[in-house]
């Protein structure tokens, strides 16, 4: 397995010189947010070797709502001596185009009502689509963290936990949504984006893969089936990269065949 | 010691020659074998010439015309196992049983490596194939052929026929009559090395044309 | 609407079943009409790798699955509470398109043994009247281990199942299972690889002097040739089983076994993007006069049929009687009806093995059916005197992928989320074992299906309403068979074991089996059955249900080779009894 080189993974720290969320409340317009700090100076955007430093175009998020994200994921799965966590690898990237594509807009989703919310055995029942659900949920939590005035990036990493506790154990209502079911869903997709072929936009440099040895998307192992309790090494491979390695992402792949 | 021994196809005379002069160094008990040093392409001036070069090229790049196939940069692995199954004859070709036979399990490791590490140069090929060819090797390497139960070249070989370390050799800039013999080797069974038999049940299923367009297809790959 | 011409067959969904019965029809000369949901697809290009091997797609989003933003059911433990859509399909994964579900199967190729088939009667006389709550209402099926023991063979040879025979003719093989019923012959390829996972099942499973055999696998060893002259190739463990399709040829699916052949037959006609919306009876609602269906663009037709089977998956087959009006729809509270009773699942748990760094486990290596299982507390192959239960699973290491997404094991009170977390990922993803429960499911007059009241499809048709609880037997029985699997995880060397045994409410938000079955249940009982022995409906004698729907209740076994067994048993009696004197083919 590949060591993850110390260049290429960010520690997180919340950005200095951040812009209070409410002046970056700008409906619609795509938001570019400032990168991660501690990447080495000059280096360049989106290079595969140093993945934490990419910049992510966000078209779904806006600043606000993506400098939340970049935050909460990384508290979700945290770079540490292992390698990057959800930020180095890409994962509000790969949010915020499921989020803005197919997926988000209600891709496989039975949406028709009445709507109640059932017992836990029968899962999701609100009329929310994965995109309308982030909305509403960010929506109301840089609300209520602004009101506080308290952005969630520059709190310590402590109380950062201590918030996301807060959503997962259903504490807050979020303008509706029960905050659960909020983090159920963020928690969810942030392991999707941390595990799933870079293609997606995630998993950036396969680090996610390297960390685990999970070799990917090539997958004949008939011979290497008898080596029993021997490791597997090779580098890992997605469906996306041609021969030079170099992986072509594709974030709007259908969920249907 | 060549006569009646069955050659690469189409092997031409002055190949004959050099298979010869190889044989007779090889039957040195393992002088000729090279250290296992930092790998290099071209022997020592006054060094005993690996019997390998002299087919496989000082670049490991091979001889086309003697379907003699670059070796450069291919799995060390698969290397290893090519020279272990020729020895014990499940790829068959008695000139490179004998001199796999010849060969300790090390000297094999050793020269795998050695061929393993080499920079897999790009090469002119000798004919392109034509767009047809070229069309059909693309399908078949991407997509394979439902009607001929085929699945895509690539699905094993790697993207663009790169090879996929563990499980499949490298394709792309081989030499196309190499592919060619490989296929046709598989197809009649006189190579039987494959895992699972794979490479049996695909070479089974494709005709002549088929094969054609594979070989040209990967061999024009830089 | 427009009405067509009148054919002999239509055959309604064309996975696994479909082909089988429209192929041998077609072959018998029979102008055959195959209507089928989904979409065509096949091996190339549909299949192929590396898109295939796309875990986020397929396995998570699960691409190859039916829609059910169209068409989902509707789900409630209680007949108390108010059922709700299942929004997104998570326990259970209907399939679509032509093949069906086996397109995307994991390969499992088992058969019931003699005792399921005459489960009540067998289960009283060993355990007496008095050992089985009454709200239990397991039956018999009205056909016998022994009168589909031709067609078992007949399904395996199709497929080309690889596996290790445990007892031919009545003789015991040494390394098969030897509580299996007899079989006439081997199978017909060797069995497929053992996993190191299986190595260390099998020597403990073995040392507490248990019978470890390999899994019977349709994700075939070596290259075969069935009796149809398809060519299928061997598997090469890549991981990417159930939930995807197989770019090798090496998974026995419709389209690698039969569909070529099919396809070919001019007397058949396939129809894609058609959705079924009834089977049309005559004014007596005893005679099926056709089916109506509409296609991709949203026209209306009517096919006319001599002859009606509907071979969908069972849950659709259930809701297609119900929609037509074919047979009494089930009352839990009175008891009276039959179609939608005794639907049961699969009572599905794990015991979790976490070893040290120094075992290699490499999950990522498997196919869908490689694994190494017992049999020693399946079915009734141990005495369930005291138990309190009847039932039983197959316990193994069945592990089938290393999928990331999913499958990222980490010990009991691990956080789920933050570095504790990461770390736990890292330390056990390569090094842990899971021993798979697969358990029975027992009928239960609380559990069943019928038509929603306030839900509909696309089409503007009801949905299917699903009640359904595992019985408290199904508890008992997977508490104690949970146990054991974590015994044998214990004896495996694992450095710590935990046992997840399945316990109520069941929920439909966790993945845990495909094989949900009943709903049409077969037996020699119209009162209590909605199909004859041979698969033919009590009340419209010209229409044929075949699918898991027949079962009376679900075995500790993959429902798969059984169903393709009940599949050719049905073909036998279309072909020889009823075709040639259509009519009832078995007296009320």
């Amino acid at each position: 397995m590949a060591r993850i080189t110390r260049r290429s993974f960010v520690a997180t720290v919340g950005s200095a010189g951040m812009v209070p969320a409410a002046a970056l409340l700008a409906a619609g317009a795509p938001a570019v947010a400032p990168p991660p700090t501690s990447h080495a100076p000059g280096s360049s955007a989106d290079s595969p070797g140093n993945p934490g430093s990419a910049q992510t175009v966000y078209l779904f998020f806006s600043a606000a709502e993506a400098h939340f994200i970049e935050a909460a994921c990384e508290r979700l799965i945290p770079a540490d001596e292992s390698g990057p966590g959800a930020l180095g690898a890409g994962v509000p990237n790969f949010l915020d185009k499921q989020l803005g594509g197919a997926w988000g807009a209600g891709e496989r989703l039975y949406r028709s009502g009445p709507w109640q919310p059932g017992t836990p055995s029968q899962g999701y029942q609100l009329p929310f689509t994965p995109a309308e659900l982030f909305h509403t949920s960010l929506r109301a939590i840089l609300r209520d963290l602004d009101a506080q005035n308290s952005p969630f990036a520059l709190m310590s990493a402590e109380n950062q936990d201590m918030y996301l506790e807060s959503l997962e154990s259903g504490a807050r209502d979020l303008d509706g949504v029960p905050s659960a079911v909020f983090f159920d869903v963020l928690l969810k997709m942030t392991v999707e984006g941390f595990f799933s072929d870079p293609v997606y936009g995630g998993n950036r440099d396969m680090v996610a893969w390297r960390m685990i040895g999970f070799p990917g998307a090539y997958a004949d192992y008939f011979e290497t089936v008898d080596h029993h309790g021997v490791k597997f090494e090779r580098e890992p491979m997605s469906l996306a990269q041609d021969g030079k390695g170099h992986v072509h992402t594709r974030p709007d792949i259908p969920a249907t065949l | 010691m060549i006569a009646g021994s069955r050659l690469p196809l189409g092997a031409p005379k002055d190949v004959l020659l050099a298979c010869a002069l190889a044989c007779a160094l090889v039957s040195a008990p393992a002088a000729a074998a090279p250290a296992a040093a930092a790998p290099s392409a071209a022997s020592k001036p006054g060094e005993a010439i690996p019997p390998c070069e002299a087919c496989h090229g000082a670049h490991g790049e091979g001889m086309a015309a003697a379907h003699v196939p670059r070796i450069a940069g291919q799995s060390a692995e698969y290397l290893k196992k090519q020279l272990d199954d020729y020895a014990e004859g499940t790829r068959d070709n008695p000139v490179m049983r004998n001199f796999a036979k010849a060969l300790s399990d090390q000297q094999r490791r050793t020269l795998a490596a050695r061929y393993a590490a080499m920079r897999a140069t790009p090469r002119p090929q000798a004919t392109a194939p034509n767009a047809v060819q070229q069309a059909r090797g693309h399908q078949l390497a991407y997509q394979g052929d439902e009607q001929r139960r085929v699945a895509a070249c690539n699905s094993c070989h790697g993207p663009d026929g790169v090879g996929v370390l563990h499980a499949a050799p490298y394709l792309a800039g081989q030499s196309a009559d190499y592919l060619t013999s490989a296929l046709k080797s598989f197809q009649q069974d006189t190579r039987r090395n494959d895992a699972g038999e794979s490479m049996r049940s695909v070479a089974k299923q494709l005709d002549d044309a088929d094969i054609a367009a594979i070989s040209g297809y990967f061999s024009s790959i830089q | 609407m427009q009405r067509l011409k009148e054919v002999d067959v239509v055959v309604l969904g064309i996975g696994m079943v479909g082909s089988m019965v429209a192929k041998e029809l077609a072959a018998a000369g029979y102008k055959v009409v195959g209507l089928e949901r989904g979409e065509a697809r096949f091996t190339v290009p549909e299949f192929q790798s590396p898109a295939i091997h796309d875990e986020l797609r397929f396995a998570v989003r699960k691409a190859l699955m039916q829609d059910n933003t169209r068409e989902p059911v509707t789900f409630r433990n209680h007949a108390s509470q108010v059922a709700l859509p299942i929004r997104r399909w998570e326990s259970f994964l209907p399939g679509t398109g032509l093949g069906g579900s086996m397109v995307h199967w994991n390969g499992q190729t088992y058969r019931f043994q003699a005792n399921d088939f005459q489960l009540a009667t067998r289960t009283r006389e060993r355990y007496g009247r008095s050992f089985l709550d009454p709200d239990l209402t397991i039956q018999d099926w009205g056909v016998t281990y022994e009168d589909l023991e031709p067609h078992f063979d007949r399904f395996e040879y199709l497929l080309g199942t690889s596996g290790k025979a445990g007892n031919i003719k009545g003789q015991r093989q040494p390394g098969g299972d030897p509580h299996e019923s007899p079989r006439s012959r081997d199978y017909p390829t060797p069995p497929q690889k053992e996993l190191f996972q299986g190595a260390l099942f099998r020597k403990a499973a073995s040392s507490l002097g248990y019978n470890p055999f390999p899994q019977p696998s349709s994700n075939l060893s070596r290259p075969y040739t069935n009796p149809e002259g398809m060519k299928l190739n061997a598997c090469v463990f890549c991981g990417f089983c159930e939930r995807f399709a197989c770019e090798h040829f090496a998974k026995s699916t419709p389209q690698t076994v039969i569909l070529p052949v099919l396809l070919a037959n001019p007397n058949f006609e396939l129809r894609t993007g058609c959705q079924v919306q009834r089977i049309n009876l005559d004014s007596a609602k005893k005679h099926a006069t056709g089916v109506t269906y509409i296609d991709a663009v949203g026209r209306e037709f009517e096919q006319p049929a001599s002859l009606v089977i509907t071979s969908m998956f069972a849950l659709n087959n259930v809701r297609m009687l119900l929609l037509s009006g074919i047979g009494t729809p089930y009352d839990p509270v009175s008891g009276r009806g039959v179609v939608g009773r005794n639907y049961t699942y699969q009572t599905v748990s794990s015991a979790e093995a976490y070893f040290d760094q120094d075992v290699i486990v490499n999950p990522f290596m498997a196919s869908g059916a490689s694994g190494t299982v017992i049999n020693d507390f399946a079915g009734d192959n141990f005495d369930h005197g005291g138990l309190g239960f009847i039932g039983g699973a197959y316990i193994g290491a069945v592990n089938s992928h290393g999928r990331p997404i999913l499958y990222h094991p980490v010990p009991p009170n691990t956080p789920a989320w933050g570095k504790r977390w990461k770390q736990a990922v890292i330390k056990h993803y390569n090094h842990t074992v899971i021993i798979g429960v697969h358990g029975s499911s027992i009928a239960h007059r609380g559990n069943y299906l019928d038509l929603d009241p306030t839900y509909r499809d696309a089409w503007g048709q009801p949905l299917l309403r699903m009640t359904f609880d595992f019985p408290q037997n199904d508890v008992k029985m997977s508490a104690y068979l949970t146990a054991k699997a974590a015994e044998i995880g214990k004896a495996m060397g694992a450095k710590e074991v935990a046992g997840s045994p399945r316990e109520g409410p069941y929920t439909t938000q966790q993945y845990q089996s495909t094989h949900n079955t009943g709903g049409t249940v077969m037996g020699d009982n119209p009162k209590t059955s909605v199909v004859n022995r041979y698969s033919q409906s009590w009340d419209v004698s010209n229409v044929f249900v075949i699918g898991a729907s027949n079962y009376p209740q679900n075995a500790s076994w993959n429902p798969t080779g059984t169903l393709g067994a009940l599949t050719y048993w049905t073909i036998d009696a279309l072909k020889n009894k009823y075709l040639k004197n259509p009519g009832r083919l078995v007296s009320a």
